[in-house]
């Protein structure tokens, strides 16, 4: 039997791969057990520990106050996908389904800076935040984050919403539903799959984002996680099993999140790539 | 009767707009009106105290002959090219070979191959900062194991290879997705190619090189735009692993613009003009991956 469409025979191929992924997995491997390690086996232990101790959880929840950076995170990001969910569907369904003048000129600016780095605009941003009092405040970080993410999920919904047939919006306005009303009653159950998309990747954007919140917040207390696991290396030199511990139970999260959703996830993926 | 189709349409125009208000308004105070204010910052001198002070180009003269930003500039360059180059081809790679294997291998390994990709970048940075580490990293304790200590260095912190470490934790996060989209797009082949490449005599590497890379032209034009768009990017990692050390050896852009803002190596006085500069650089660097971006898939597509 030969290989029905690629260069290389099954056997190699697969073992290539395992190799790849194994080698891949490997820092995150590495990274859960030295969590496990006993502190004193750092410096000249084996790679992988012999002996497991859970000793370095409690000690990195309590010393990075890891409740109170988990819950920032947590309603940061939550906030951030409800407005980005709201904001892009209503505007994508606009430029989808509805007529208004320079329809396309608006959608064309919008999308024109989806491509712009967090860091290029971080000065001006900083400063709008300050003449608008909300420097500091988890308020000005989630606006940041809805002002900066929500072009692309409004593409995203745009291409969704584009799929429905404008059969469906007719007729409902036949029947004497309002716009709103049409949006909201009859759009926005069938785009499920399309919001379900847009969320995951909000909320692993959002849950992973540092350079913002480490520069607009600073207040240690209002910081979300990415900042805090930051400034743990510099706390935690040698005290590896600490540091580690709190990387990891940072990561809990968004791989519950990719295990749970992961068929949308890769839906998504290669929709936003092949569209843009 | 005739009242009615344009009512319609006035209460459609009217939900239009309303609809796209939100988003439209925060567009204009978070994204336009920023992009404005560094573009009018670049060419003024200010520490963000008191009135900026316009001294025209003097910011770009300044850069133009600043030997820091002429060095990051060859190293965003470079690191866009390197990270482009190999997370274009390798994904693609692993793409065809993932097609080429048992299902259930495939769907293992995918997933396997995409963890990394969810990983935040402060989480790989410093992940891999602790495999990179001079005395208890991983990778020297492993080079010292198989007898090639003499291999073994400061990763971080010395100039020659701490460039290509930080290159490798780049590769290592973006394979999975590369690889997904390829791997659609493999999928999306029409398989008559390549029972007509193989009526031809064709051999495996024959119908790689002539059936999947010119199916996949697409596809490659978009992986390779968003590869260099995010190679521009750079920030987040480089921050993390170096904040653009050993001596601005991985001083790129964003890492220079943002250290004159809020960073130390200004001193104590935050540099807003001359790093809004560089933000205007960095856009302009994005619109040429853009635009290059639209020539390679309008090529692609001819």
């Amino acid at each position: 039997m030969r290989a029905r469409r690629f260069p290389v025979g099954r056997s190699f191929a697969a073992f290539l791969l395992c190799a790849a992924a194994a080698l891949t997995v490997f820092p995150l491997i590495w990274l859960v057990m030295t969590s496990l390690r006993k502190q004193n086996t750092i410096f000249n232990g084996p790679i992988f520990p012999t002996h497991l101790t859970f000793a370095a959880y409690p000690k990195a929840w309590e010393s990075t106050q890891f409740a109170l950076h988990f819950f920032n995170s947590l309603w940061i990001t939550a906030a951030t996908v409800a407005g980005v969910v709201l904001f892009a569907s209503l505007a994508g369904y606009a430029f989808a389904k509805l007529r208004f003048p320079f329809k396309n000129v608006l959608y064309v600016l919008l999308l024109a800076t989806l491509m712009m780095p967090s860091t290029s605009l971080i000065i001006p941003l900083y400063l709008q935040l300050k003449n608008l009092g909300l420097l500091n405040t988890q308020v000005g970080l989630v606006i940041l984050y809805v002002s900066s993410s929500a072009p692309f999920a409004m593409f995203l919904m745009r291409a969704f919403f584009e799929t429905l047939p404008d059969e469906l919006v007719q007729a409902a306005r036949v029947d004497g539903a309002g716009e709103f009303t049409v949006f909201w009653r009859v759009i926005v159950p069938l785009a499920r799959p399309g919001i379900a998309t847009v969320i995951i990747f909000q909320f692993l954007s959002t849950w992973n984002e540092f350079i913002y919140a480490n520069t607009v917040l600073q207040d240690t207390d209002r910081l979300p996680l990415q900042p805090v696991l930051f400034s743990l290396v510099g706390q935690y030199t040698t005290d590896w099993p600490t540091l580690t511990a709190g990387l990891t139970m940072s990561i809990v999260p968004v791989v519950l999140v990719y295990v749970w959703m992961q068929r949308q996830f890769v839906a998504g993926m290669t929709l936003g790539a092949v569209k843009s | 009767m005739s009242s009615a189709p344009w009512r319609l349409q006035r209460s459609e125009r009217i939900a239009g707009y309303a609809f796209i208000i939100p988003i439209t308004v925060l567009f204009a105070l978070f994204v336009g009106w920023p992009i404005l204010k560094a573009v009018y910052l670049g060419f003024t001198t200010w520490s963000g105290f008191g009135a900026p002070h316009f001294t025209g180009f003097a910011n770009y003269v300044r850069m133009w002959n600043d030997p820091v930003a002429q060095q990051a500039f060859g190293t965003t360059i470079l690191y866009a090219v390197v990270t482009t180059v190999l997370q274009t081809a390798i994904p693609l790679f692993i793409a065809v070979l993932l097609a080429n294997v048992w299902k259930g291998l495939s769907t293992v390994i995918r997933t396997l191959l995409f963890i990394p990709g969810i990983v935040s970048f402060v989480v790989s940075g410093v992940l891999w900062k602790l495999i990179y580490d001079p005395n208890l990293g991983t990778l020297n304790k492993a080079l010292k194991s198989i007898g090639l200590g003499s291999l073994a260095t400061n990763w971080l912190a010395n100039p020659a290879t701490a460039l290509p470490a930080i290159m490798v934790v780049s590769l290592w996060g973006a394979i999975g997705a590369n690889m997904l989209i390829y791997f659609a797009g493999i999928q999306g082949v029409d398989p008559t190619y390549y029972e007509a490449a193989e009526i031809d005599g064709a051999g495996s590497w024959q119908k790689f090189r002539y059936v999947t890379v010119p199916s996949l032209r697409v596809v490659t034009a978009i992986v390779l735009s968003l590869n260099l768009m995010n190679g521009f990017k750079a920030f987040d990692l480089i921050f993390v692993m170096t904040g653009g050390g050993p001596a601005h050896a991985t001083e790129v852009f964003g890492t220079y613009l943002y250290s004159l803002a809020f960073g130390s190596t200004a001193g104590s006085i935050p540099q807003l003009g001359y790093g809004s500069a560089f933000s205007v650089i960095v856009m302009l660097l994005c619109g040429v991956a853009v635009l290059v971006q639209v020539v390679l898939s309008r090529r692609a597509q001819r």
